[in-house]
């Protein structure tokens, strides 16, 4: 019962926080998940939201292009990630910090500079991505307003911006694996490959499984790039959970039906991410 | 370590790398470019891969359009009142959750982890309700910093710093009859005080580059925070590409600097964090 | 002593209204955004010459950050609201269904003397269950703004683009003179569906009924409007960008025109200063040799905030739009079109004017204002925004067979949207 009140102690402030700024405003817009928010005052009546979901087109569609970009982007940002941090920690490499520098940089900059960055560097006209390109002979695409490759931007994007964060993660988990692991597959003559395959690769799947939860979680948000970059466009291509809900929420002024689209991303989240975790356990 | 000889092996990694390294740079470096490049020359054919001469144009351009220097001084303010706070209360739950056993504790910390996965969007409204309608927060340092405070990845982070540490220590020390604040802040935590500084990062930078919550609670010009003022050259009549970068740079690159500076500080922080 | 307090009461009852219609006084804090709040500022120390009690400070801010705390301040019951924000006409229907209580009736302020001085159709969006929540500012009169030597350079006469099709022949005749390097006109394709709506109200066809009670998208005269926005699209005379790329399109060159409202005068005049007297506009195309040359898009309006100063806020937005002399100075300074009916007969609208080479672009663009058709644009307007944009999208890419097809699909979806029945 002491341990009980003690720890309660330490959390105190932090509850409080929660108490006094979340816990309200987070059943707050589940009760307008629940309402007919369109009129000046709501009316109770869950099917207006909950019931909108199935048969609205544009939800459908952003949630198709949220899963999309989970399925493609998120193990492809990880596998990066780990082939990064393991590059990272070879003893071999020279100019580390550079190199390091190089790869975290990306998560200081700010969203507003990143996307203007992001729209000039992918204009299909004048953008250097395309100047490139055609010194290389490559007529490239007009990036941001065609469907296909303004959704490639999305994932060039997020990947630029979050391999970084992901490879520290993972770098922290490689530098806690024991060196004597190595030394000794080094004296029983085990090839580098199966080295990374047999003992690095298994003894990383924790740190690995946070970094995908993280991602994974983030995907289902995904709402900077898609909203400042290719602007949910062309025609709805780039339109994700996050942005539709931004839309729903802050232009057409219907909190419920954001609400709903919110925390149908969420419990979407909560059950991926679960699948996912159980999926590292029974691995390791 | 030595044991391992640099060969062919060596040299094929950093020719993977290098460039690699280069093209995510390259963002970057034309972030810097821009910033001194004529407003004219924006959208026009040719890249500006080297430094032009209208930085001192796009500053004045800068200083003319936003209360530049003052939204970077409320940021740097309010994201350091920010870190410090933010670290006293995540390393307070992340120990709690980590050393004692108490009632609720499962469901307790299972709940703050799900808060992750609701979009922030669908909360803001609501929450800026309660903070401006019912406690009158608006336009105060306390709007900016209190409600963020809520970090469930601070938390989580270091929770797991908490349970790599020796519990029979800090029993050792109960035993003593020392108290338990005191074994928080003299023994606990500068044992994870090199995780705590790798999470003190992360949380400067989710302040520093905050954008929906400061805009909506510091209304008046003279609050506003520099993302904000920065966000205001986009989307009018005059776009001012260069002033625009001019600020990101000036936002940027101190804190890259600061970042590079406590690299191997920050990466054996995250590190301690990860390993159990 | 009760009596003493109710004499005072009378008194201050007395009183109080008299001074305050007399001398508003305080500080009062207005929002707009990009030209709208440059052209307020301007007219401030004007305004102080006749109320010098009341002090003004405009906020100028994007369009999407005024939008964010516009619904954040008034979901949270008008706290922090300023006391006078811009609102943009066709956002307004959304605004007064959703938050009525955010925002002042205007008619106890006074409006009623100057409900006569606006034209009807520039009201109708501002007024919601017997009360006016905004005074009309500018409308968007749409039209082609020109350059004039660019056009000269490829041989294209513009007083000899009638209709679109001589549109779509002179982008030809451009595109082979500059090798396909500069365009007619700036489309923002996938992200908005503007064209399609200058030309839809041009043919007198709009997403939503006058009554605003059904949907009218899937009508004729909107499918023969986004069957021309094909046609011009597939002759590959358009830029492809948004607000920003259009912008530094017209710096560049880029494109030798641009269609759209009116009060974009003011963006070009202000961005392309450098530019003077090489600029000029002629009407927008017709459907056909003779038809309807005008239509509308955007325009805007000021509210009064439920939480205002109301006194100085009235008093400040009746000056602005209620008067010519604030009118035609915003329309000076940054080219915005008066809605308010006397000003168009102001000598400075029938000038030359030397930016746009000696032409009176005033007097052309307010002459169109008598044949726009009204609409209405209901508070839907985002909803059907919303799925046009994807619509208008696909069916130039050529993923429906017909605009017809592609309307009735559109019309289906803003029912689902919005709960409005699709008109017959």
């Amino acid at each position: 019962m002491r341990r009980s009140a003690v720890a309660y102690g330490f959390l105190f402030p932090y509850l409080a926080v929660f108490a006094a700024f979340w816990a309200w405003p987070i059943v707050q817009s589940i009760v307008y998940s629940l309402q007919n928010t369109r009129g000046a005052v709501p009316v109770f009546s869950p099917s207006a939201n909950w019931g909108r979901l199935a048969g609205d087109p544009v939800f459908l569609r952003a949630l198709g292009h949220t899963l999309a970009f989970l399925v493609l982007q998120v193990p492809a940002m990880l596998a990066l990630a780990i082939g990064l941090a393991v590059a990272l920690n070879a003893p071999a490499l020279r100019a580390r910090a550079l190199f390091r520098f190089a790869f975290f940089a990306p998560i200081v900059v700010g969203e507003v500079a990143y996307s203007t960055v992001f729209r000039l560097l992918f204009n299909g006209q004048y953008g250097a991505v395309n100047k490139a390109l055609a010194a290389l002979g490559i007529a490239g695409p007009d990036w941001l307003n065609e469907p296909v490759s303004a959704f490639a931007v999305l994932v060039i994007a997020v990947t630029w911006r979050w391999t970084g964060y992901n490879a520290i993660i993972v770098l922290a988990g490689l530098q806690g694996i024991p060196r004597e692991l190595y030394e000794a597959a080094e004296v029983d003559g085990v090839p580098r490959w199966l080295q990374f395959w047999r003992i690095t690769l298994p003894l990383l799947l924790p740190v690995v499984a946070v970094a995908a939860v993280l991602s994974i979680i983030g995907s289902l948000q995904l709402f900077v790039e898609p909203q400042l970059i290719t602007r949910s466009g062309p025609g709805g291509a780039t339109e994700t959970l996050g942005t539709y809900l931004y839309q729903q929420g802050f232009r057409a002024f219907n909190f419920g039906y954001a609400a709903a689209i919110g925390y149908a991303a969420a419990m979407l989240a909560l059950v991926v991410s679960l699948a996912q975790v159980s999926l590292f356990r029974s691995r390791t | 370590m030595t044991s391992r000889r640099p060969g062919r092996g060596a040299l094929g990694l950093h020719l993977t790398l290098a460039p690699l390294a280069l093209l995510w740079l390259m963002p970057l470096w034309l972030m810097v470019t821009y910033a001194t490049t004529p407003e004219a020359d924006f959208l026009q054919p040719g890249v500006p891969l080297g430094l032009g001469g209208a930085l001192a144009d796009n500053w004045a351009i800068l200083l003319a359009q936003t209360p530049f220097p003052r939204a970077i001084a409320n940021s740097v303010a309010t994201s350091l009142i920010y870190t410090a706070c933010s670290i006293v209360l995540t390393s307070l739950a992340g120990y709690a959750f980590a050393q004692f056993r108490f009632f609720g504790r499962g469901v307790l910390f299972a709940l703050v982890v799900a808060t992750l996965t609701v979009p922030y969007v669908v909360v803001v409204i609501p929450q800026f309700v309660l903070v401006a309608r019912d406690f009158h927060l608006s336009n105060t340092w306390a709007a900016v910093v209190v409600p963020p405070l809520f970090n469930s990845l601070g938390v989580f982070f270091m929770r797991q710093n908490f349970m790599a540490l020796p519990k029979d220590m800090l029993d050792a020390a109960r035993v003593e009859g020392v108290g338990e604040l005191r074994i928080f802040f003299q023994i606990a935590l500068p044992l994870v005080l090199p995780s705590t500084a790798a999470l003190g990062i992360i949380l400067f930078l989710q302040s520093w580059n905050n954008y929906l919550w400061p805009l909506l609670v510091l209304s008046r010009a003279d609050a506003q925070t520099a993302p904000v003022a920065l966000g205001a050259l986009v989307g009018l009549d005059r776009v001012h590409w260069g002033a625009l970068m001019v600020g990101a740079v000036v936002m940027t690159m101190p804190v890259l600097a600061v970042f590079v500076f406590l690299q191997r500080y920050f990466i054996a922080g995250i590190t301690a964090g990860a390993v159990k | 002593m009760r009596s003493l307090r109710l004499t005072a009461a009378l008194l201050a009852g007395m009183t109080a209204p008299a001074l305050a219609a007399d001398k508003p006084s305080g500080t009062i804090t207005v929002w707009g955004w990009n030209i709208a709040a440059e052209a307020l500022e301007h007219i401030v120390p004007a305004f102080n010459a006749e109320h010098p009690g009341v002090t003004v400070k405009v906020v100028n801010m994007g369009h999407s950050d005024l939008h964010d705390r516009v619904a954040a301040d008034c979901a949270a019951g008008g706290t922090d609201m300023p006391d006078v924000t811009i609102v943009e006409n066709q956002e307004a229907g959304l605004l007064w269904n959703r938050f009525p209580a955010c925002f002042a009736d205007m008619k106890p302020l006074g409006y009623d003397a100057y409900a006569n001085k606006f034209p009807a159709f520039k009201q109708l969006d501002l007024q919601a269950d017997g009360k006016v929540f905004a005074m009309p500012w500018d409308s968007g009169p749409v039209t082609v703004f020109y350059r004039r030597d660019l056009y000269k350079q490829a041989g294209i006469d513009p007083q000899a683009i009638a209709t679109w099709d001589d549109f779509i022949a002179a982008g030809k005749k451009l595109s082979a003179a500059t090798g396909g390097k500069v365009k007619m006109a700036t489309i923002y394709k996938g992200t908005d569906d503007e064209w399609f709506r200058m030309l839809a109200v041009q043919n007198g066809c709009y997403y939503f009924s006058d009554d605003g009670r059904s949907i009218t998208v899937a009508r004729p005269g909107c499918a023969k409007a986004l069957a021309k926005v094909k046609d011009v699209w597939d002759a590959g005379i358009l830029n492809v960008g948004g607000w920003d790329e259009q912008i530094q399109f017209d710096k560049t060159g880029a494109a030798a025109s641009q269609l759209y409202g009116g009060w974009y005068e003011g963006t070009i005049r202000s961005n392309d200063a450098d530019q003077s007297g090489r600029w000029g506009v002629y009407p927008m195309p017709a459907f056909e040799a003779g038809g309807r040359r005008a239509s509308n898009i955007g325009g805007s309006s000021l509210a009064i905030a439920a939480t205002a100063n109301k006194p100085a806020a009235w008093a400040f937005v009746s000056y602005a739009l209620g008067t010519d002399a604030g009118q035609i100075s915003m329309m000076k300074y940054r080219g915005l079109v008066p809605a308010l009916l006397s000003a168009v007969d102001d000598p400075y609208v029938k000038q030359d004017q030397p930016f746009w080479g000696g032409q009176k672009v005033w007097a052309d663009m307010l002459e169109t204002l008598p044949r726009i058709v009204p609409y209405n644009a209901t508070p839907y307007f985002t909803d059907a925004r919303g799925v046009m944009k994807v619509v208008v999208n696909d069916y130039l890419d050529g993923r429906y067979k017909t605009a017809d097809e592609a309307l009735r699909v559109a019309a289906d979806q803003i029912a689902g949207a919005s709960g409005l029945p699709v008109a017959p």
